[in-house]
């Protein structure tokens, strides 16, 4: 399996980032909570296939995706309801709605397997858009290990403020998840968004602790912890989200 | 209690009080992006919302001249951590936008003032999340 190894570049990439990333490829391959090993492979390839989809450019450039009817150019590994849900997530994620989501459910689509999926295509973007920043090759996609998914739903897990059900921290306390949110009692709802998967939370939130910063550094303004400062920091993340058109 | 924010406005924002600056909020969803002022008061900035974009537009020229300045500039582990940031952003908007998480009642109150400004309001998904005026 190739490794993700960033010596020899001419900017210094910092070992804990790397560290970090290996760690989220290395769990890509493993058998997750609802997908096999091979299917969070399969969603991790799809996840990159889908700008060269027709139908989500064609959308993409429509008033409304949703006027647009067709097709996606897919890969074919996977159920054609998840390539919706992979290209959409991925071509056009400022204009999902609540309506979407349900269609996708009244398909047939499990919220437990719809999580897990959004956790894959959020560490395959978070470490291929580096890697593209940095003007590298994308990484090879590790090998599917073998495996059975986990398939644990915390007990408590319940649609409360988010279009999936969602843990709250209060309800983490005393259950198998309770470090989920480091004992804290609130945590932002970005936290608890895929908390119904909750091995999804731990693998998303180790690379954010990394390539961005970790809880307690976030509004530590006294003190900088990167090379570049919190301003900078926030400058370059915020021009992200509004070309993402996010409003959170 | 203080809820950890993930809000790049709002922190960037906080981060100015915190250094007696004011930032100019608006040059983070403006289109111009190379005139004056175009950093917003941030150090480097247009620099940053330079690499930003190129990168999350996936241009490869752009990319590679944004590339150049920030390391020739600011320094080359400054391009990496930035790189870093851009990348996980582009990452955890989509964790918020698929799941459809809404925007804290806390956060939605100490952004109002400048939401509607600088146009995240207009964001398609305002509406989704129940906080647009």
């Amino acid at each position: 399996m190739t490794e993700i190894n960033y010596q020899g570049l001419p900017w210094p990439v910092r070992d804990d980032v790397t560290a970090a990333q290996r760690r989220a490829w290395e769990r890509l391959g493993r058998a997750g909570t609802w997908l096999t090993g091979a299917e969070r492979i399969a969603v991790a390839a799809e996840t990159r296939h889908a700008p060269n989809c027709t139908l989500c450019q064609q959308r993409k450039d429509a008033l409304s995706p949703n006027s647009v009817n067709g097709r996606h150019d897919q890969l074919g590994a996977l159920p054609e309801l998840e390539v919706e849900q992979i290209h959409r997530i991925h071509t056009d994620p400022g204009r999902l709605s609540r309506a979407w989501y349900r269609d996708l459910c009244d398909g047939g689509v499990a919220e437990e397997r719809y999580v897990e999926i959004v956790g894959v295509i959020a560490t395959a973007v978070a470490i291929d858009t580096f890697t593209k920043g940095l003007g590298l090759d994308l990484w090879p996609l590790p090998e599917a290990q073998e495996g059975m998914p986990s398939r644990h739903r915390p007990a408590a897990a319940e649609q409360q403020m988010a279009w999936v059900s969602t843990l709250s921290p209060q309800d983490a306390m005393g259950s198998v998840d309770e470090d989920l949110y480091g004992g804290r009692p609130t945590v932002g709802n970005v936290v608890q968004a895929m908390s119904l998967v909750p091995a999804e939370v731990r693998n998303f939130f180790d690379l954010v602790t990394h390539q961005y910063l970790p809880p307690a550094a976030m509004m530590d303004f006294a003190t900088e912890y990167r090379a570049i400062s919190h301003a900078q920091i926030e400058l370059a993340a915020g021009r992200v989200s509004a070309l993402n058109q996010c409003v959170y | 209690m203080r809820l950890l924010n993930y809000q790049p406005w709002a922190l960037l924002r906080a981060s100015g009080h915190n250094d007696g600056s004011e930032y100019d909020l608006s040059v983070m969803t403006g289109a111009d992006i190379s005139g004056e002022g175009a950093g917003g008061g941030v150090a480097n900035g247009a620099l940053l919302l330079r690499f930003a974009t190129a990168a999350w537009a996936g241009d490869a020229g752009d990319l590679a001249a944004a590339r150049t300045e920030i390391a020739e500039t600011m320094g080359a582990a400054a391009l990496t951590d930035t790189a870093a940031v851009v990348a996980l952003f582009d990452a955890i908007d989509r964790v918020a936008d698929a799941t459809g998480i809404p925007l804290e009642d806390q956060k939605a109150a100490i952004t109002a003032d400048f939401r509607s400004t600088i146009g995240i309001d207009d964001f398609a998904a305002a509406d989704e999340k129940g906080y647009s005026t």
